[in-house]
């Protein structure tokens, strides 16, 4: 139908024919019936028919009137939900971005569509774009989905998938994959929830070596016991028959070796039960410094026998709350370390530093010697863990001074760069 | 106290059942919209239960449809 306006170019001459004037009015009419029944179909009803309302009713109800006032309403409400369709999505974004597990959203073509802050920080560490790339790139490093994707098997079966642990980028996740679904019931995409697990896993971890060296500790003071009792008879008795002046000389080298190994066994004993007997620290306030010199004193005459020169780069430290004794024996144990990996060599070096750092007492030992082999790195703290000949110790020494030092609160590593260095670190003031 | 608006259009046939009720809104849409009153309508064009409700809703409106005797009534009120 041609709009009115299109009629009035034609502008009704004066003295027109009745019969023109009423044609012109039934376009009229015709039109607005026409957008009335647009207006009438945008707010959800049928066209008027023709019959239904007779031209007089028809203006005199004013369909567009009403239809504007109703129009009016109809943008206020799209505003007001609007607007609080933006405030819940700020709030939404809020909780979105704040939640304590990583939430990423992928497609059915596994392209990423969003991801909080928490999945940024902890596996996308790497990029700045991430929206429409896909997720196995971007969240596993790989050009193709694993077969054992959670979210692959989601995609495929509409079902919820757990998956206890993932390693990705060093850390240990435990994922949930649901998936999102049209009105229609098809999947469009899936929702991945991953869960950071690491702390958790190292605290098992932490437990499950605490009830090893427990069960480890136990045995190693049943062993001791039984064995200090022997030892100390075959000791007794071989010293006593060294004293028969009667004594061959083969006989009496013989006793000699006796004594030496009884002596040996003793002193594996005494580690075993040392080992066994961690107590608890007795904390005062001490000098590092103090404790060093006095543990290279108690070394001296082995050190300068092995030629083994001693370097120390102690800077300005304050006092230390630790058990003395204790700090002693990690010294000691890992200086008498350090000495036995430079058995045999002439231009035997040990390096002790020792300086505050981030708020801990750092102390490092250095030696010269042929280092500590990279697999043993891993486990080198561990009880019975040892590259020592049979007879010169059985692996106890690290692992006391790791109990020991875990005991004041603080941390002790080996790494291995030109010979072994070991560095054990405490805080500089205690909590309680 | 919320007043019923009573609108009786038994007898009227889509559209006009839809154009008399969205007049009653546009007439009463203060009251309506403070929650004072709300507006009852009475119809027995089964359409208009469809067609009523669907542009109240549009507009902002809640709508509650009973089917009494022998004819459907249609509560319309403004909740925030």
């Amino acid at each position: 139908m041609k709009s009115p306006a299109a009629t009035r170019t034609k502008k009704p001459r004066a003295g027109k024919s009745l019969a023109g004037l009423e044609k012109e009015k039934k376009k009229l009419n015709e039109y607005i019936r026409d957008k009335v029944n647009q207006l009438l179909t945008v707010m959800g009803t049928k066209a008027l028919d023709e019959h239904e309302l007779d031209e007089s009713d028809f203006l005199q109800l004013d369909p567009i009137g009403i239809i504007a006032l109703s129009f009016e309403q109809v943008l206020e409400h799209l505003k007001e939900t609007n607007k609080s369709l933006g405030v819940a999505k700020n709030q939404l974004q809020a909780v979105f971005d704040t939640a304590g597990v990583c939430i990423s959203i992928v497609d059915s073509d596994m392209r990423i569509v969003n991801c909080n802050e928490k999945q940024k920080e902890l596996l996308v560490s790497d990029r700045d774009e991430i929206i429409g790339h896909h997720c196995y790139e971007v969240y596993c490093g790989k050009e193709s989905p694993s077969l054992d994707c959670p979210a692959i098997e989601t995609l495929a079966t509409g079902r919820p998938v757990l998956v206890r642990e993932v390693k990705k980028k060093s850390r240990h996740f435990q994922i949930v994959t649901s998936a999102l679904k049209d009105k229609a019931g098809n999947i469009t995409g899936v929702i991945e929830v991953s869960m950071d697990v690491t702390e958790k896993k190292k605290a098992e971890e932490a437990m499950r070596q605490a009830e090893k060296l427990s069960a480890i500790g136990l045995l190693a003071a049943g062993v001791a016991h039984e064995l200090n009792n022997p030892l100390g008879n075959i000791l007794g008795y071989a010293l006593l028959a060294l004293k028969d002046p009667a004594l061959q000389a083969d006989q009496r080298e013989k006793l000699e070796i006796i004594v030496e190994q009884a002596k040996k066994g003793s002193e594996i004993v005494k580690g075993l039960l040392n080992f066994s007997r961690q107590s608890q620290p007795l904390f005062e306030e001490i000098s590092i410094e103090d404790v060093i010199r006095k543990a290279l004193k108690n070394l001296s005459s082995r050190l300068l026998a092995q030629s083994v020169e001693v370097t120390l780069d102690i800077g300005d430290m304050p006092r230390v709350m630790a058990d003395p004794k204790q700090m002693e024996i990690v010294l000691m144990n890992l200086l008498i370390n350090s000495m036995q990996a430079l058995e045999g060599r002439p231009d035997g070096l040990i390096k002790i530093a020792a300086g505050k750092k981030d708020g801990f007492l750092e102390v490092s030992i250095k030696d010269n010697g042929p280092g500590i082999p990279k697999e043993l790195l891993p486990d080198i703290f561990d009880p019975f863990c040892t590259t020592k000949p049979v007879g010169q110790g059985v692996g106890l020494g690290l692992s006391i001074c790791s109990g020991i030092i875990k005991k004041h609160n603080g941390s002790i590593s080996a790494g291995s760069a030109e010979g072994a260095v070991f560095a054990f670190a405490i805080p500089l003031e205690r909590k309680n | 106290m919320t007043k019923d608006i009573m609108l009786d259009i038994r007898g009227q046939i889509c559209p006009a059942c839809l154009l008399i009720t969205l007049r009653e809104i546009a007439n009463n849409k203060f009251s309506l919209k403070r929650g004072q009153s709300r507006l009852v309508v009475k119809t027995d064009h089964r359409d208009a239960t469809r067609t009523i409700p669907g542009a109240a809703v549009s507009m902002g409106y809640e709508t509650r449809t009973e089917k009494t005797d022998g004819y459907y009534e249609i509560t319309i009120e403004y909740r925030k």
